[in-house]
């Protein structure tokens, strides 16, 4: 069964897949279309799903045979595609619409199966802008990366309406952070991941940012002072080495 | 007679004209400040110059003692390397503002001052750097009070006002060895009101508000009043940018948030 | 009940440290843990022997733990590693012929291994030091200011401070202590709170070799918290047959 999940910036299409896949006993194929270098939903999906199969850049048969094998499919599409993929053309599937009340128009009834009670969306399409940057091979400061991300979040650099982003933290775990400006304060969750705590991390970790009239260059010079150097990261390990043990993947 | 108390202006001269104007209103017959005229803020010789055109008896801050010194503050005074890498910059960019002039004003000034029963430093008697808190032990407060022999002690350093008053001491001390002759067993008489006053800051605020804050102290009633002024902050955000200071300063300053976040712990005292 | 032995203090004097670890092998408890709160080098012609003595223990002695004290820094300060590479206050003390003492009193080796030192250490809920948090200056006596007592062992959060910079023996008891903190800021109405602390002690640990013949140190038990001072007289007057 393959299932399209669509909806506005930050109305919670991700937290809606991960609910359903809690329920779902059998293994199944998460996507997300268009994401390209900087897969932070489907990494999230993966820490606490590792049965569930990502796919970001697999031919179209290998999606179509696990459809045949009834392998249940979900296809989350980010709030700037357009709902109209050629691969679903002609394929039947569902249609989740993912949409605060106060979003609702008559394309999402139009559109979808369903519509599911989702977070308020205040962007305006035309003049959102849309950044991303993976990170990966790069460790945060913790409390760097807060004084950071309270910044981004409050405005300093420029009106975000949604930001999530998965950072490697000094003592090696993994955390993702995800804001919506209608809802208060920004989720922080770790990831169900090992801990990281040799040399540094060659798995995905990086930040995306919606909003308007967004400074990319100050975000990213401001990213890049929250990193631990090669130095201050040995010498974090060592330290930890003596004092955290080491857990068994 | 009233005493106003301003501290921490960090280069922010609007905001101490603004304080000024304010004194003006209702004047007093000595204005104090503690310290820290140079830092983060957009103009550090401006402000040097107006303190000294007044003036206004001053001690060093910690910033003051980093400029002249050519120091940067130790990095344990910052909790994160974010707030490092800001506070050197600012440094660096002070550094290179000031005037020969405005560090030798800065070399000279002294450490404490003292106004009969009052004392005025930066931090804390013993350094510049200490953090005197509305939270620190109660006996530790004690403690710095009575080391200057004043019974009020006027400090700045962090940047939220406060005044705190200690009474009602009581400690007692055995003497156990040597056994004293005859054997004592008094609890040690302590003096009865001591007070912390704490100016706030003028230029660098951390009370969620991007106002100026300083103080007004009668010595006859021992009132001291708490006062915060708005100014046209914008001004001093547009000079952050205009001279090449880390354009982040300025946003911070509009919500009220200090520049470089400072750590917590309120005794460390760094040994360089 | 084992105890610990805690010294300061020595100042090179490898005669004096020798007495007192024979003292040591005579107590009546055992000692799990032997502590020297600085001052352990000082202008002394046995100081090398000493500083070897204490680095090597022999077989069946406990391996002493070391922190620095003012004599140590005094050290750095020759070497140019201190904080006040003129060496000014030294020179006021003890003059110049003093400084050359010192000087080859302890070698370079010596000085670098002084380095690894720590500054003082923290065991249960002690804080054993030679001077104090503030630093290895800081002279504590029974005539310090009974605010300034609590104020260093509140400063690291210990119940009992053993110190060493006085040379002195001493045991001083706070047992009870208050104060009414009232705070008023701009948003809140003033609030009062008042503060206690009990039962916290400072001992001065003596002098094992500042004072010729007689040597001073602690025995502490950290089971009972029983604090005693033991004197130990040693070198060659008085002793031996005549």
């Amino acid at each position: 069964m393959l299932t399209v999940v669509a909806g506005p910036c930050g109305a919670g299409k991700t937290t809606w897949i991960l609910q359903e896949l809690a329920q779902m006993p059998t293994p199944a194929v998460y996507a997300t279309p268009g994401v390209g270098p900087v897969p932070i939903d489907a990494t999230r999906v993966a820490a606490r799903f590792p049965q569930v199969e990502i796919f970001q850049r697999q031919p179209e048969t290998e999606l179509l045979q696990r459809l045949a094998a009834g392998v249940p499919v979900y296809f989350e599409l980010g709030f700037q595609l357009e709902t109209d993929i050629a691969f679903l053309e002609g394929r039947p599937h569902r249609r989740i619409a993912l949409v605060a009340e106060e979003n609702r128009d008559a394309g999402w009834q139009l559109w979808a199966d369903e519509v599911i009670r989702g977070n308020q969306s205040t962007l305006n399409l035309q003049a959102a802008q849309v950044w991303r940057a993976p990170l990966s091979g790069q460790v945060f400061d913790p409390p760097s990366l807060d004084t950071f991300w309270q910044e981004l979040i409050q405005g300093a650099y420029g009106k975000v309406h949604r930001a999530k982003g998965i950072f490697e933290l000094a003592e090696g775990q993994a955390f993702h952070l995800d804001f919506v400006n209608s809802l208060p304060g920004s989720a922080y969750t770790e990831l169900n991941l090992p801990r990281w705590v040799q040399g540094r991390p060659n798995r995905f970790s990086g930040i995306e940012v919606v909003g308007q009239e967004l400074d990319e260059g100050a975000i990213a010079a401001t990213l890049k002072d929250c990193y631990l150097s090669d130095s201050l990261l040995t010498a974090h390990q060592a330290t930890l080495k003596d004092s955290v043990p080491l857990e068994v993947v | 007679m009233n005493i106003a108390v301003l501290s921490c202006i960090h280069g922010n001269l609007e905001a101490l004209e603004a304080v000024l104007r304010k004194i003006d209103q209702q004047p007093v017959d000595q204005i104090y400040c503690l310290g820290d005229l140079v830092g983060y803020g957009p103009y550090p010789n401006e402000v040097v110059a107006r303190i000294r055109e007044l003036d206004i008896p001053t001690c060093q801050g910690c910033w003051d003692e980093d400029i002249v010194e050519g120091l940067n503050a130790c990095e344990c005074s910052y909790p994160s390397l974010l707030a490092e890498t800001r506070g050197r910059q600012a440094h660096e960019w002070t550094n290179r503002e000031v005037t020969p002039e405005t560090r030798d004003y800065l070399a000279e000034l002294p450490l404490t001052l003292q106004q009969s029963n009052l004392c005025f430093v930066h931090g804390s008697p013993h350094s510049q750097h200490e953090y005197l808190l509305p939270d620190t032990s109660a006996f530790i407060a004690m403690e710095r009070v009575l080391a200057t022999g004043a019974d009020t002690l006027f400090c700045g350093h962090t940047h939220i006002p406060y005044v705190r008053n200690l009474e009602n001491s009581q400690l007692t001390l055995n003497i156990v060895h040597p056994a004293p002759h005859p054997p004592t067993h008094s609890p040690t008489p302590l003096p009865s009101l001591k007070r912390i006053i704490n100016a706030g800051s003028v230029g660098e605020p951390r009370h969620g508000r991007p106002n100026a804050t300083y103080i007004v102290y009668n010595t006859d009633t021992q009132q001291a009043e708490l006062r915060e002024v708005e100014y046209d902050y914008t001004q001093t955000c547009a000079a952050i940018l205009e001279k090449g200071l880390p354009a982040i300063f300025a946003w911070r300053l509009s919500k009220g948030l200090e520049y470089a976040e400072k750590a917590d712990d309120p005794t460390h005292v760094c040994e360089r | 009940m084992t105890h610990w032995a805690i010294l300061s203090g020595i100042n090179g004097n490898l005669s004096a440290y020798e007495a007192v670890l024979a003292d040591l092998k005579r107590a009546h408890h055992p000692i799990e843990a032997l502590y020297i709160l600085g001052d352990l080098v000082g202008p002394h012609p046995q100081c090398e022997d000493l500083v070897q003595r204490v680095r090597q223990p022999r077989r069946g002695e406990l391996a002493p733990q070391v922190c620095l004290g003012w004599w140590e820094e005094q050290c750095f300060n020759l070497h140019g590693m201190g904080s006040d590479p003129e060496a000014t206050e030294l020179l006021a003390q003890i003059g110049p012929d003093g400084v050359e003492k010192l000087w080859k009193s302890v070698p370079r080796e010596t000085v670098q291994w002084l380095r690894s030192l720590d500054f003082g250490f923290f065991e249960l809920d002690c804080l054993l030091i030679h001077g104090s948090t503030v630093g290895c200056h800081d002279v504590l006596t029974p005539e310090t200011p009974p605010m300034q007592l609590l104020d260093r062992l509140l400063r690291a959060d210990a119940n009992t401070l053993f110190c060493g910079r006085s040379g002195l023996t001493f045991h001083l008891q706070i047992p009870a202590g208050a104060v009414t903190s009232t705070v008023t800021t701009l948003d809140a109405p003033a609030q009062t709170m008042t503060q206690q602390v009990r039962d916290r002690q400072v001992v001065g640990v003596g002098s094992v070799g500042k004072e010729s013949g007689k040597a001073t140190y602690t025995l502490y038990s950290p089971y009972t918290s029983t604090v005693s001072f033991r004197t130990v007289p040693y070198g060659t007057q008085g002793k031996g047959f005549s």
